[in-house]
């Protein structure tokens, strides 16, 4: 990326920062609505995100007629002689996300006034959701890490509050804690890391006209310098900050908190675990990705490829709608780390849009189906949906045919052009195995879930109960048809399927826009770059590959149709004891369980402890003492202090009185009080002057 | 030389405070002879801000400072802006005027306010013995008639009487103290005795005209033990005209007060330190602060009556300030001037409500009880008022208390005034107690009776919400005057 020469900034740029704030204002005015005022709350949500969209494209639009970084920065604070600089930029990485993450905000604001129609906290709810975007927008433009890691931080808070936010339920005020606490781990790494960089560099800019922690000076200072194992300090940063991004990105080992998060409202779970904020982790290695050491990278690529590969295993086995999608979340977000660390910024953000897009239409429409089935989400409660819902179906269909990268769909380019990567990566050809093998996961579990959920008949647990209650009449009403969803929810779908089918084109291997717009250079249009060696040989691979994982799926849950409910899964039939591993997500919460909770507990419990019986009893002892000195103390204050206290006030008060005497009334004393004072006054002063 | 144009011209807003002065009184016993008593106190009143206003106009387009020879008219960026407040307060005076009808006199009463302006705008704007001692009489004579204006009243006319002769003694000293100093130095300029007086020894008649002096601007300020008249006074006196004498007028005396004793008796401070007691103003002015002190917020204590109390805690309030006068740094005057000015504006702000509350019949402590439900608006106003007195943060009155107490500590010799700043502290802390009865009995103590809700003219209310929201302000951004002043 090239620096910004040119001191005087475009108009956008200078404003940049409104893109950010009017949503976060949006949210403070929000937080002052009454709880009726929904109409008004939604409109200000729904209309600062699309003014921040508008200005969003502006920039996007200024961006691609100067593809370089451009910076406005201010000073903050000072300490000591020190001034603390934030700022924030556009260049082509920040201008995709903002239109992006603004984009996809609009449509998930739009369709959660039809999701949340009857939620009595509906105003709550697009205060929290404006805030987010804000913060998220925030991340995005800007140009320190300091402030990036506030808005950061916004955006995890934002993200404990709506997970949580039916926080009735048990399950999501824990999966709230639980998001906000793992996320924590890795956010620790992260401030390390920034800390550690303020010390080396000095500055926490990323671009400062060549004095930035990104640029030239400091990344080759960083790099030169070495520390603990021989490493250098630019490793040993970046790996701190991939801690961070790990957390955020649901990467393993920290993956666990995603499928919990599902627990909250699905068109959060839309935004902000499987669009934007999961992907904030793969955007920060983006931004620093020149402190980024090849070690570094290794790290990240070969994390990245095991979370593809291990959340597609136990998305195979789950039976919730969104967690089978959260699995598949995780897996992707290691893609992306996957491209990353394999290919470069280009590589790792185009799946980054592509998923946002098919992965926020696929969220989107399980939230209608479980809309429509009156908040079921089992899918082995669901079947047959195709019928009820045609519309939800077709989208769903779309967005799943992108995310298992069937050819021309978006997810096929920029999935393929990760495992191209990663074919052509030097160091080990591990992660391209694992990524090949998730990929036939990927399709895999993608089919049995359609399969589930709209193929066949319907299966529901009444229906199964149906002979028996058939007399009941108003048993029979409460089980009604499931129903395809308001407009308000289905445009949403319709307009994210066309991105989801159509994005892939902008980056394909004949024209790839995307990469070079990335890249700031100029792209031009020829099939040639299918000639490379290798691409289409890896291409037809990888849609074989695919083409299998859809067989494999109908083999197993397409031949024959599941009948109901209670059946066991096809695979479960096959290899029980594997199924029910899969099943019980590798047993990794229970391993956190036995390891690092049972040891915070050991250690809580040892604290409460030492607390109790160490530190009470020197407490103890003390308040003893002091009690003991309190009451011989008090019998002394009684008597004599409390005593002569009293005493004082009285002769405060009886001074008082003794005063107001004086003030007879005779002007002929007050008169003799003058000449009184005169004579003592003077005779003080002669007194003193003789002494 | 002198021209009378310049003469003119120098004392333009002087001159045209009196003009409104005259004006008013021709006014009222011409053309608006025969008509209602509220037209003519509008149109005095009118007459008298018009006056007022213009004369600050012209305040504040003056030169930064001129004066005339034998230091009669000395004027400085300093005496522009104690001119200007003594303006200001006579202005809220005014307007407070206009819903009093104790009197028919309209005319006459609204003159007098403005004569006692013009007083105290040539009392602090000269340095020369001669004029002050003039002005100083001007204000007293218009100060005893305001007191005694109440004809109907006996307490009113005892308040004058007694007002008038302690008045006529003190002055009988002061003029003595006068003569004494013209006879030692030769010279009525203050700058000029300053000269003739600079010598190593202190001749005992030095002494002797300081006391002097120091009883004739004792009175004015009420400080003990020449405080005597003050609670009479004040209390016997129409409440606009207390409020008056206990604001402009201190606010004058005490300017006039620190130059006569650090500009004429600069050779002759003396020490007023604990162990370094020498001869000297600053120790008498010392023992009169401590005995201030103590005597005003005592007694203050023990009164039952608001306006006594006030008038005691004004007696306490000439103490702090005069401590400002003893520490003599430019610091300390610098503080005094601010203290004096948010003191006055306080202290005029209390006796409005005062005022307001008397018409409808509550003049003791205990009648306050349920005021903040018959008056909220008016009970807040004074507790801010007060509050600002006893010198809590962030009212005015604390910062001026601040100011002073922090430059009497830092004045030479180092930490010699900190008995006399424990001595305020402590008394300050006592002072809490009588300000906060007062508030007590407003906001916390019930009516027994469900009484009506108390009907205040809007004027009154105007004025005394603008009155607490300059004590607010200047709490909360004491820079401003601080920076006129030059303390900033």
């Amino acid at each position: 990326m090239t620096q910004n020469a040119v001191p005087s900034v475009s108009w956008i740029v200078r404003n940049l920062w409104l893109i950010p704030v009017l949503p976060m204002l949006a949210a403070g005015i929000g937080a002052l609505l009454k709880a009726a005022q929904r109409r008004l709350a939604a409109t200000l949500a729904i209309g600062s995100m699309s003014i921040s969209l508008v200005l969003a494209l502006i920039a996007f639009a200024d961006a691609l007629s100067h593809p370089v970084v451009q910076i406005v920065n201010f000073h903050w604070m000072q300490f000591g002689d020190q001034w603390l600089s934030l700022g924030w930029l556009l260049d082509p990485l920040a201008a995709v996300m903002l239109v992006m993450v603004s984009f996809v905000g609009l449509l998930i604001f739009i369709y959660s006034v039809g999701y949340m129609a009857h939620d009595d906290n509906f105003t709550r709810f697009f205060c929290f959701l404006s805030l987010f975007a804000g913060a998220m927008l925030g991340v995005v433009i800007a140009n320190s890490l300091l402030l990036l890691f506030m808005c950061w931080e916004v955006v995890g808070l934002t993200s404990y509050l709506l997970i949580g936010f039916w926080y009735h339920r048990p399950a999501a005020a824990a999966a709230a804690k639980k998001a906000f606490v793992t996320t924590r781990v890795g956010d620790l790494g992260l401030l390390l890391g920034m800390v550690w960089l303020y010390a080396q560099s000095g500055t926490l800019l990323f671009y400062n006209h060549g004095a930035g922690c990104l640029e030239q000076g400091a990344v080759a200072a960083l790099a030169a310098h070495v520390t603990i194992g021989g490493m250098a300090v630019s490793t040993a940063i970046g790996l701190l900050v991939f801690c961070g991004a790990a957390g955020k990105s649901g990467q393993l080992p920290l993956h666990v908190w995603l499928p919990d998060a599902m627990e909250g409202p699905t068109p959060v779970s839309a935004l902000i675990h499987a669009a934007t904020m999961v992907a904030a982790g793969v955007y920060l290695i983006a931004r620093v990705y020149p402190l980024m050491s090849a070690q570094a990278l290794a790290v990240v690529a070969w994390v990245g490829a095991i979370t593809a590969l291990f959340a597609a295993c136990i998305a195979v086995a789950q039976n919730d709608i969104k967690r089978i999608l959260a699995y598949s979340t995780v897996s992707q977000l290691g893609y992306m780390m996957l491209g990353l660390g394999v290919g470069g910024v280009a590589v790792g953000i185009f799946h980054l849009i592509t998923h946002a897009f098919f992965k926020s239409l696929l969220f989107l429409g399980a939230g209608s189906v479980i809309h429509g089935c009156t908040e079921e989400q089992d899918i082995r409660n669901m079947g047959g949906l195709r019928r009820f819902m045609p519309i939800t179906f077709l989208t769903y269909a779309a967005g799943m045919l992108a995310l298992c990268g069937f050819p021309l769909f978006a997810g096929f380019w920029s999935k393929d052009a990760i495992l191209h990567a990663a074919h052509g990566w030097g160091l080990s050809r591990g992660p391209f195995y694992l990524g090949a093998i998730g990929a036939l996961l990927t399709a895999f579990y993608m089919t049995r879930q359609v399969y589930y959920v709209f193929f066949g008949e319907r299966r529901t647990p009444e229906a199964a109960a149906e002979a028996v209650v058939s007399q009941h009449h108003g048993e029979e009403c409460a089980v009604a048809d499931p129903h395809e969803s308001p407009s308000v929810m289905t445009w949403p779908l319709i307009l994210l399927a066309i991105f989801a089918t159509f994005l892939g084109f902008v980056g394909t291997p004949a024209w790839p826009w995307f990469q070079s717009f990335l890249a700031g250079q100029h792209v031009t249009f020829s099939f040639s770059g299918f000639s490379e060696p290798g691409l289409l040989s890896l291409m037809a691979t990888s849609s074989l590959i695919v083409v299998t994982g859809l067989l494999l799926g109908w083999w197993f849950y397409g031949r024959k149709p599941i009948l109901h409910p209670t059946d066991p899964d096809a695979l479960e039939r096959l290899q029980p004891s594997l199924f029910h591993a899969l099943a019980d997500r590798l047993y990794v919460d229970e391993f956190y369980g036995v390891t690092v909770i049972a040891l915070t507990r050991f250690a809580a419990a040892f604290s409460a402890f030492l607390d109790r019986w160490i530190f009470g009893g020197i407490v103890q002892l003390i308040s003893w003492i002091v009690t003991g000195l309190g009451w011989l103390d008090f019998s002394a204050d009684k008597v004599l202090v409390n005593g002569g206290f009293d005493l004082g006030c009285r002769e405060l008060f009886v001074g008082g009185r003794l005063f107001t005497r004086l003030q007879n009334g005779r002007v002929q004393n007050y008169l003799r009080v003058i000449g009184i004072a005169l004579v003592v006054l003077v005779i003080l002063l002669l007194w003193g002057r003789l002494g | 030389m002198m021209s009378y144009a310049d003469l003119l011209h120098f004392t333009l807003p002087e001159i045209v405070v009196a003009v409104a002065g005259l004006l008013a009184l021709t006014l009222d016993i011409t053309v608006l002879r025969k008509s209602p008593l509220s037209n003519r106190l509008r149109s005095a009143v009118i007459v008298a801000l018009i006056g007022c206003v213009l004369a600050i106009h012209f305040l504040t387009r003056a030169p930064h400072s001129y004066g005339l020879p034998d230091g009669m008219f000395v004027m400085t960026p300093l005496t522009h802006i104690v001119q200007i407040a003594l303006l200001v307060l006579a202005i809220f005076t005014a307007l407070l005027a206009r819903s009093t009808t104790f009197t028919g006199h309209i005319g006459e009463y609204i003159a007098l306010i403005l004569f006692a302006t013009v007083a105290m705008m040539f009392l602090v704007a000269t340095q020369n013995l001669l004029l002050i001692f003039v002005a100083l009489e001007f204000l007293s004579l218009s100060l005893y008639i305001l007191t005694g204006f109440d004809k109907q009243s006996r307490q009113s006319a005892e308040a004058a009487l007694k007002y008038f002769l302690f008045g006529g003694m003190s002055a009988g000293f002061l003029l003595f103290g006068i003569s004494l100093l013209y006879g030692l130095s030769g010279s009525i300029e203050l700058t000029k005795i300053a000269a003739a007086l600079s010598g190593p020894t202190l001749d005992p008649l030095l002494l002797v005209a300081i006391v002097m002096v120091t009883i004739g601007f004792g009175f004015k300020v009420a400080a003990a033990p020449f405080h005597l008249w003050a609670p009479d006074a004040y209390q016997g006196a129409p409440t606009v005209s207390a409020g008056f004498i206990a604001s402009s007028s201190k606010v004058a005396s005490f300017f006039v007060f620190a130059q006569v004793a650090t500009i004429a008796l600069a050779g002759a401070t003396g020490g007023g330190a604990f162990h370094g007691y020498s001869p000297g103003w600053v120790p008498v002015l010392a023992i009169v602060a401590a005995l201030s002190m103590i005597l005003g917020n005592l007694a203050a204590i023990a009164q039952t009556s608001l306006r006594r109390l006030l008038a005691y805690s004004a007696i306490g309030h000439a103490g702090y300030m005069l401590l400002g006068l003893i520490a003599h740094t430019q610091q300390s005057l610098s503080a005094l001037v601010y203290y004096v000015i948010t003191y006055a504006l306080a202290s005029l702000g209390a006796f409005g409500v005062l005022g307001a509350l008397e018409s409808e019949g509550i003049d003791r402590i205990a009648d306050l009880r349920g005021l903040s439900r018959r008056a909220p608006g008016l009970s807040f106003c004074l507790l801010v008022f007060l509050l600002s007195l006893a010198g809590i943060p962030p009212l005015a009155g604390f910062f001026g208390k601040f100011y002073i107490f922090s430059a009497a500590l830092s004045a030479e010799p180092h930490l010699g005034l900190l008995w006399l700043v424990l001595l305020a502290v402590a008394m300050s802390a006592v002072s809490l107690y009588y300000y906060l009865r007062v508030l007590k009995q407003a906001y916390v103590a019930e009516s027994p009776v469900r009484e009506p809700a108390l009907r205040i003219a809007l004027l009154t209310r105007l004025t005394l919400w603008t009155l607490a929201a300059l004590v607010v302000l200047l709490g909360c951004f004491p820079g401003v005057l601080l920076g006129w002043i030059g303390l900033g």
